[in-house]
Order: structure tokens, then C-alpha cells, then sequence
């Protein structure tokens, strides 16, 4: 359950929280329906969790309804994300219709309210058939797209696009994830909760249990990367970045991540790691539970720096926690984590396991540095990558939506 | 006097609808052909964008020619247009095209970026809402500003010199409406004094309080 919008006044400051209720003034009683596929997992439903109860509390009438599906359904709809991300996958006909079914299905169920609402946010490519059912539609319906579609896999592609096409907005984390559309693409970046368990602050004592718990040494600088053991997160590489810094500083690392067994790529990514690690006790190879936030966060929280050291990512979420800590990121010069991580100022941008090292290296003899920065990530993360920033764009985008989508400036 | 009206702004962004650029010639293109807004979103709306204030450059063809083309020439010389000082985007559209075909004309060799290094352009709708607070009177100025969003400063001290007055802040404005000439000059000069455009917005907040409190205290 999510902090009411007041607790956040000590965080973003009354004046931030000043404006998002005059906004919600302007949108007072708007029926305002999200739609995603899932209630709990994924950053999706951790979006909503917040966001469709403060809505409410700003007086928008907004509600969050999740659609059922098969195991079938939910198959098809994961090709349908991996091929969106790039992958050739192959979706038959028959694969297609079982989707649009299970759409169908859930269409019956939600009817009056998705007729009624003023504004329908459909959340990424599971629910997106809704609308071409939706013949009676009163309000403005949006697209909104979590994930990076900007080198799908066409086949795929081509057959979603026929079904995002007759929305009147979509939006997206960042210009680079776009796909070109008919109707005007906003961009929301993504952002972190301050308040939730991954982030909250902690006491002393529940760092140091969970350090505990894992044996790690107090007195040695530690390097922490939070990811899913996946080719792209690059964790053989972080394992090499450490070593060649080992050489000279008794540094420690540990590369916490979770779901990798029930996944062959992601198993076949670990026994990678775990063969380069070796026996080495420096290294901790962390395979956590999908609840494992207060320990995300308290790792996070003890780390000297932190590392996203990916050949590939998405916005980086892992890299906003970690500046919300107080942290230096030494992160891949990728996707998302470009927007956050600006040499010199909040950490730097590396592209092979030497950078990374060298990076490690200069920061370990500057601590002021690795002070100086970390301030300036988590003011940086407060202005930015907070979710009272994306609640406002939000709000915003629901005004420019109902007034005119089109306009330079509009006058509330 | 007329009580100044605080308004607060809000950007979203979106997509321009142009190709993205990913060399200096497709950059000169989609400068040419593309809206005002967009120009105006990448030379001036960066400062209320939610990216990191580089203090490099405050344009984004700045940025990307320094980051991505590697052509720090270029950099510096798009680097130092201030958009607030032409008097309209079609002049800042004129200045920034002849610096490109300048260097284009010294460059033996296109410069490009690599895939995914590409420049997007994009553009934004401002939503502008009236926070209900009302300055009475100049020396309330600063302690104002202090407690203000970005939204409101940007919208009062930058975005307002596209609005007529041309070329003006809403707070300048409003001391001239209401001044009877010589009273609120010394805020007038001290705001015109603020070299605005190469400040981030936080620094630009801790410049106006600065030289607004500096004249209270020297009364």
C-alpha cells in the first residue's frame, strides 16, 4: 500500500506537492481507468500500486483494472514483449487469436467502465487490443508503453502497431524507445518511490543485519551491482572490472539478482559467473527472492559505489535506487542510464570491464569525490526520477489530452 | 499596485514527428524544416527538462555535437548561442544553420554518430496553472522566489521573454507596470544584470534571491 501524497512533503518539499493538488483540481471527479495484466510483480503493477490511489486522493474518480488471462495467453503475450525487445520470435495465427480472445473475454467483463471513463490508460502490449473492442468508447484511450520497441521484431511489430495505431496519445520512458505512430507520442520517464520498501531509509541496525547475513567486511570499500543475471547486465564483465581493481584495493563484490534458475538463458548467465568468480570469498553471487526489497536496499544502502555495468538497458531503474542512496554509479554508456549518469557529476560512463576498473580505482582514492557525487545523484534523483515527477507528467499529460493534445501552451 | 499573479508550468514532452539525425547534415536538415517549438524545446526548454543540467552547454545540439559527433568545435561554437538574445526563433534558426554550414564547409569528412547515438527531436506543450499567490510588493520578491517550484521561475524569468513584452521576464514586466519610474529601478537593473541563459535553474533561483535580498539589505 502506498504513503498518502503528505508523506512525501519532507522529501519533494511543500511547493512540489502544492502544485500536483492544484492540478488535480483541474481533473477533479474524471474517470481515469489504468489497465495492465498483472496485480503484483513487475514494475508495472509497482507504478499503479502508487499512482491509482493518488489519483484519488487528488480527487480524479481513477481506478485500476487487471485483465485474466491463460497460461496460453500469458506464453504468447511474453513472445509478443520479447519480440517488441528485438527477439525472433514466431507467433502463429492461432497464437494471435487466442490473445484477441482472452482481450474478448476480459472486454465483457470491463464494458461499462472502460465505455464510460473520460481517459483509459492501457498499460504495454497485453491489454492493448481493448480498444478496437471499445466501439462505444466516450473518453481518450492511451497507450502507454513500459518497455524499449525501438528495434522490434517487425512480424511482431507490424501486428501490434495495427492495434496501437487508432489510440489518441501513446507514451514512452524516452525518445530512443519510440516507434514513429499516427497520433502524438509523449514521453514520461519512469521513477522510484522513496517511501517503498526498496527505497525507504533504513536504521543502521538493518544494514548491518543483512551484511551479516552475508558475511560481508565493514571495513573494505564494496561494489555492488543489482541485476538480473542476463547477458546484457554484463556480469562476467563486472567480475573482470573487480579483479583487475582487486590487484591493488581489498575491495569486495556482490551481484544480487533474483529469477534466474527457471530461465535456461539466465542459468546458462550465472554458471558463467559463478565460474568466473571462482572460489574467490570476495565475490558474492546473491540469488534473491522477487521480495527481496529490503535487502536491495540495504545492500545498496552499504555499497562504496554502484555498478550497472549493462551492454544494453532500458531506463535503469537499478541506477536511480542507487543515486537515491547517495551513491556513485559507475554505469555501461547505454539506453537509459545516460540520462542519469553524467561523468564527473553523478558518476561515469564506461564501456569495458578496463573502464569500469579504472573508474573504481580513481573514485577509491578520491572518498570526497565519491561524497561529492553521491550528494549530487540524490538531488538529482529528487528533482528528477521521483514519483511525484511522474505523477505530475501524468496530470499534465491528462489536461493536454482533454483540452487539445496539439497545443504549444494551455492555460489551466 | 497590481498584485503580481505566481503561476506555475508544467512540460510534457513528446516526439516532433521529424526523423532522428545521426550525422551533421541530417542535423542541418531537421534544423531547417522543423517547428519553432522544437527549436525553442531544444534550446531553451532544457533547462526545466528532466535530464541532468550539463554545464557544458545549454543547447542540445551543443551537447550532441560535443558527446556524439566528437566535434568539440562545433560544440563550442553552437554552445554559445543564446537563444534569448535574437530577437525572434527564426533569427536563432538563421544563426544556428550558418555556424553548421560553416563547419560543414571546414570539415573534410561528414561527422556522424553511431547507431543509437542519434539526436531526437522533440518538442513539449506547456500546461500553465495560477497557484493562487500573489506578490504585493518588490521586496517581497525574493523571499517569493525562494519558495517557488522551477516551474515558476522558468515560467516567470525565461519563458515569459517569449511572451510581449518581448524579450522581458514577467517579473521586469510587472515592476514597470507598476513602478513610477525611479522606485523599482534598482530591481529592474539588478535583474537585467542576471546572465541568465548559462545558469541551471537552481542556480538561477539562488542568483535572482541574491541580488533581490542584496537590495533589501542595503536599505
Amino acid at each position: 500500500m502506498s504513503a498518502p501524497l503528505g508523506a512525501y512533503e519532507g522529501i519533494v518539499g511543500p511547493a512540489v506537492l502544492r502544485e500536483l493538488r492544484l492540478l488535480g483540481e483541474k481533473l477533479t471527479g474524471i474517470r481515469v481507468v489504468h489497465v495492465n495484466s498483472t496485480r503484483e510483480g513487475g514494475g508495472v503493477a509497482e507504478i499503479l500500486e502508487w499512482m491509482t490511489p493518488i489519483m484519488r486522493e487528488l480527487g480524479l474518480n481513477a481506478s485500476w483494472e487487471v485483465i485474466n488471462g491463460t497460461p496460453r495467453f500469458f506464453e504468447i503475450t511474453k513472445a509478443i514483449h520479447n519480440g517488441l525487445q528485438g527477439a525472433s520470435v514466431e507467433i502463429p495465427v492461432k497464437g494471435w487469436k487466442t490473445y484477441e480472445d482472452v482481450n474478448a473475454r476480459n472486454f465483457r467483463r470491463l464494458r461499462p467502465v472502460l465505455e464510460e471513463a473520460d481517459i483509459v490508460f492501457i498499460h504495454d502490449p497485453q491489454p492493448a487490443h481493448l480498444l478496437r473492442l471499445c466501439a462505444r468508447r466516450k473518453g481518450k484511450w492511451i497507450w502507454r508503453a513500459h518497455i524499449d520497441i525501438s528495434r522490434p521484431f517487425r512480424p511482431v511489430w507490424k501486428v501490434l502497431r495495427s492495434m496501437v495505431e487508432p489510440y489518441d496519445a501513446s507514451i514512452f520512458s524516452m525518445a530512443q524507445f519510440a516507434q514513429p505512430l499516427p497520433h502524438p507520442q509523449f514521453l514520461v520517464p519512469p521513477s522510484i518511490d522513496p517511501l517503498s520498501e526498496k527505497n525507504k531509509d533504513l536504521s543502521h541496525a538493518e544494514i548491518d543485519a543483512v551484511r551479516s547475513e552475508y558475511g560481508l567486511d565493514p571495513s573494505r570499500p564494496l561494489l555492488v551491482q543489482i541485476s538480473r543475471f542476463d547477458r546484457f547486465k554484463d556480469p562476467v564483465g563486472v567480475v573482470e572490472a573487480y579483479r583487475l581493481v582487486r590487484k591493488i584495493a581489498p575491495v569486495q563484490l556482490v551481484l544480487a539478482g533474483g529469477g534466474a534458475t527457471d530461465d535456461p538463458e539466465g542459468k546458462a548467465i550465472l554458471d558463467d559467473v559463478m565460474e568466473e568468480a571462482g572460489n574467490d570469498p570476495d565475490i558474492h553471487i546473491l540469488l534473491l527472492p522477487p521480495d527481496s526489497h529490503k535487502t536491495v536496499n540495504a545492500l545498496q544502502r552499504m555499497a562504496t559505489i554502484i555498478l550497472q555495468k549493462s551492454t544494453r538497458e532500458g531506463f535503469g531503474l537499478t541506477v536511480t535506487e542507487g543515486m537515491w542512496k547517495g551513491k556513485p554509479v559507475i554505469g555501461g554508456d547505454v539506453g537509459g542510464i545516460r540520462l542519469q549518469v553524467v561523468n564527473h557529476h553523478t558518476g561515469f560512463l564506461v564501456n569495458t570491464p578496463e573502464g569500469a576498473a579504472h573508474r573504481i580505482r580513481y573514485l577509491l582514492h578520491h572518498q570526497e569525490l565519491i561524497d561529492r557525487m553521491g550528494t549530487t545523484a540524490r538531488e538529482f534523483v529528487r528533482e528528477n526520477y521521483l514519483l511525484t515527477r511522474h505523477l505530475r507528467e501524468y496530470l499534465t499529460l491528462m489536461l493536454v489530452i482533454l483540452r487539445d493534445i496539439k497545443a504549444n501552451m494551455i492555460e489551466v | 499596485m497590481t498584485p503580481f499573479e505566481v503561476k506555475d508550468c508544467a512540460l510534457l514532452t513528446r516526439m516532433s514527428g521529424l526523423p532522428p539525425a545521426i550525422n551533421l547534415r541530417e542535423l542541418r536538415e531537421r534544423i531547417a524544416q522543423c517547428g519553432e517549438n522544437v527549436l525553442f524545446h531544444h534550446f531553451c526548454e532544457t533547462t526545466l527538462r528532466g535530464t541532468f543540467d550539463n554545464p557544458d552547454y545549454r543547447n542540445d545540439f551543443a551537447v550532441w555535437s560535443k558527446l556524439y559527433l566528437g566535434d568539440r568545435v562545433l560544440a563550442e561554437r553552437l554552445g554559445i548561442l543564446d537563444p534569448y538574445a535574437f530577437p525572434s526563433l527564426g533569427e536563432l534558426r538563421a544563426a544556428t544553420l550558418e555556424v553548421i554550414d560553416e563547419r560543414l564547409g571546414e570539415s573534410t569528412m561528414i561527422p556522424w554518430a553511431r547507431t543509437g547515438d542519434e539526436l531526437f527531436f522533440m518538442e513539449a506543450t506547456t500546461v500553465v496553472f495560477d497557484t493562487g499567490i500573489r506578490i504585493s510588493h518588490p521586496r517581497e520578491l525574493a523571499a517569493s522566489i525562494g519558495s517557488m517550484t522551477g516551474g515558476s521561475v522558468y515560467f516567470h524569468f525565461l519563458e515569459a521573454r517569449r511572451r510581449p513584452p518581448l524579450g522581458k521576464d514577467d517579473f521586469t514586466a510587472w515592476l514597470l507596470e507598476n513602478g513610477d519610474g525611479e522606485k523599482n529601478r534598482p530591481y529592474i537593473e539588478a535583474l537585467t544584470r542576471i546572465d541568465f541563459y548559462f545558469h541551471t535553474l537552481a542556480h538561477l533561483r539562488k542568483e535572482l534571491i541574491k541580488v533581490l535580498s542584496a537590495l533589501e539589505d542595503t536599505k
